[in-house]
């Protein structure tokens, strides 16, 4: 099992000055204290209009400078949405290939569509269209990454022949990844080839036998890009601390804070009637789900509290089948930085090597390659 | 922390009928026409719409609702609630200030029992086959004139209905005081059709949300549905935070 940090970007209110650049600093710091760590991926989110909740708008500018500031931890874009109105697959294709050339061939490509109104209705997107749209691109962009001249006539876009340049230094081209929050996109993404992006948290039932379908049904897949990426990526809260009550107050604290600000979205589905998006599945209410319990006990699933509680969590997790866990360390920055810092620090002294897998210089851990 | 309201909502309450009650138990509606229209409303005055128990949704939202029970318990009625989109903690709600009731009988009912902040008038649910309307009038003006244009049948799955949240004057343990009464109704979809929002007519101060500018359509739908109206189970203390507002009976 692998960890890695996940970027929303949140910045609290009031937004003075220097509040939004205090927060890029921060996180910035973290992930530089995580490549130093041994932490294995850092991942931002893309994200638009989303007050508070997240700033992370052009996370492929803030994933460079990670990049330019470390050494060897991979940079995830999570995600890179793949509507129209919001990117040009064009823009993505090459974007991404630059930021795997500057990072030294270290980025994972994460997919996604967006579930918002707020984000939706922004670019004049269509919702039901969002499906649509990603399914094409996610075909496309890895030609356009591999052949030498690439045109295209689709439904949401076409173009005449063109190089897209530059090329991924990676070859054939940078793992891919899809976000899944909505039920069933573990199924698109395994006959796909793509590899799983959790954004949810869900319980241990329900996550094992998401997994264990994502695995059977990508043996049998038609991979969009020149490999399959078989591999389940989870995302969880960190805050570890010496004092397990503390830890777990504190990281329920920061869970409960980044929950109410996700509930605050305009869910898609809440001011849009469509299939693309269904009834269950929001992505608030799935946090909301995983990370509530009964008065006075810890969610079962969250990564707080002391690191023997933490391993506990973690090899449960690995024993339904996740092969990485992304952490959000910090809710609109309820905890202080030096707190944050400090809970890496004994979450890899501590925690970290009892995971421990050998690991080459830089490759992409990607699954099978056909 | 999000943004919260600042209105007190209870200078709102002068005209509204008190609800003697909670103990209110649950109806159902069977076969209602229903109307949902939401648009984007200017965020300078979102503050301004809601009391402090609540946080605006981002961008601010307007749900109209138009209810027509053909038959039933309460008899035949339409019910015209214009709500504000909003959140009661983490919870999706709308909150009602001001609605329209065309019958009598069915006003009384949802008042004192539900706390529909009700002001009777005329109200018309009409479908035709390129558009869907309604329209509502008060002491013979109108207040309300919106459409649903060129509906197309969709599942009644893909339509989500938020909790209401009325203003209303209950009485309560020896006294009046102002709440936010939770009706969390439960659906069953028989028939629905998405279309196009169209806003002809709206008087926000009608409808007690004065400076509620809708300035961009977000969807429609319309549907068939059994609509039952719960026992009440929450109520918002809206001079409250979010964060304590919320009393469970």
């Amino acid at each position: 099992m692998k960890f890695g940090i996940f970027f929303e970007i949140s910045v609290p209110r009031p937004w003075e000055a220097e509040t939004e650049y205090n927060v890029y600093q921060n996180c910035l710091e973290q992930a530089v204290l995580a490549d130093e760590l041994g932490f294995d991926q850092c991942w931002a989110v893309e994200h638009h209009f989303l007050e508070e909740y997240s700033h992370c708008s052009a996370p492929e500018i803030f994933l460079t400078a990670v990049a330019a500031k470390t050494e060897r931890i991979r940079i995830g874009q999570g995600i890179a949405v793949c509507v129209p109105e919001f990117n040009h697959p064009v823009r993505l294709a090459e974007r991404a290939a630059v930021m795997d050339i500057m990072s030294g061939g270290r980025l994972e490509f994460g997919t996604g569509r967006s579930a918002t109104w707020t984000e939706l209705g922004g670019f004049m997107a269509d919702p039901d269209d969002t499906k649509k749209t990603w399914d094409e691109f996610v075909r496309v962009i890895p030609k356009m990454w591999t052949e030498e001249r690439f045109g295209h006539e689709g439904n949401s876009f076409s173009m005449p022949r063109r190089a897209v340049l530059p090329k991924p230094y990676q070859k054939p081209h940078p793992p891919m990844w899809v976000a899944v929050t909505s039920p069933g996109t573990e199924l698109d993404a395994a006959d796909r080839g793509l590899g799983s992006l959790g954004l949810t948290f869900g319980d241990f039932d329900v996550q094992e036998k998401k997994i264990s379908e994502y695995r059977r049904r990508i043996q049998y897949c038609n991979p969009v890009g020149l490999f399959v990426n078989e591999q389940v990526n989870t995302v969880n809260f960190l805050f570890c601390h010496e004092d397990n009550e503390y830890g777990a107050k504190t990281g329920q604290r920061l869970a409960g804070t980044f929950n109410y600000h996700a509930e605050q979205l305009l869910a898609a589905r809440q001011a849009y009637p469509t299939r693309s998006y269904p009834n269950v599945g929001l992505l608030p209410a799935l946090r909301r789900d995983a990370t509530s319990a009964p008065e006075g006990s810890i969610p079962e699933g969250l990564a707080i509290g002391n690191p023997e509680r933490i391993i506990g969590v973690l090899r449960n997790w690995e024993s339904v089948g996740v092969d990485r866990v992304n952490f959000l360390l910090n809710a609109v920055e309820t905890v202080e930085q030096k707190e944050v810092l400090a809970s890496m620090r004994l979450f890899a002294k501590e925690v970290m090597p009892k995971f421990v897998e050998d690991r080459v210089g830089n490759k992409a851990p990607v699954g099978v390659v056909s | 922390m999000p943004f919260v309201g600042t209105r007190d909502v209870a200078a709102d309450l002068a005209p509204l009928t008190v609800m003697p009650s909670l103990d209110t138990e649950a109806l159902l509606l069977p076969d209602c026409r229903q109307l949902q229209i939401i648009y984007e409303i200017d965020e300078t005055v979102m503050l301004d719409l809601i009391p402090p128990a609540l946080h605006p949704t981002i961008p601010p939202t307007l749900i109209i609702n138009v209810i027509a029970a053909d038959e039933g318990p309460l008899g035949a009625f339409t019910l015209v609630l214009v709500r504000i989109g909003c959140r009661s903690g983490a919870r999706p709600r709308g909150l009602t200030i001001q609605a329209v009731c065309d019958g009598s009988e069915a006003a009384a009912a949802l008042a004192t029992r539900w706390g529909f902040p009700i002001v009777e008038g005329d109200a018309q649910l009409m479908r035709n086959y390129d558009r869907i309307r309604a329209t509502a009038a008060v002491d013979g003006e109108i207040v309300l004139d919106a459409e649903l244009m060129n509906p197309e049948p969709i599942n009644g799955q893909d339509i989500l209905y938020l909790a209401n949240l009325n203003v209303a004057r209950v009485q309560r343990n020896g006294g009046e005081q102002v709440r936010l009464v939770q009706v969390d109704a439960e659906y069953v979809f028989k028939k629905a059709d998405r279309g196009a929002p169209q806003l002809l007519e709206f008087d926000a101060d009608a409808f007690n949300v004065p400076g509620c500018e809708p300035i961009w359509p977000v969807s429609a739908s319309y549907t068939t549905v059994d609509i039952n109206l719960p026992a009440i189970r929450y109520l918002v203390d809206p001079a409250k935070g979010p964060g304590d507002s919320v009393e469970k009976l």
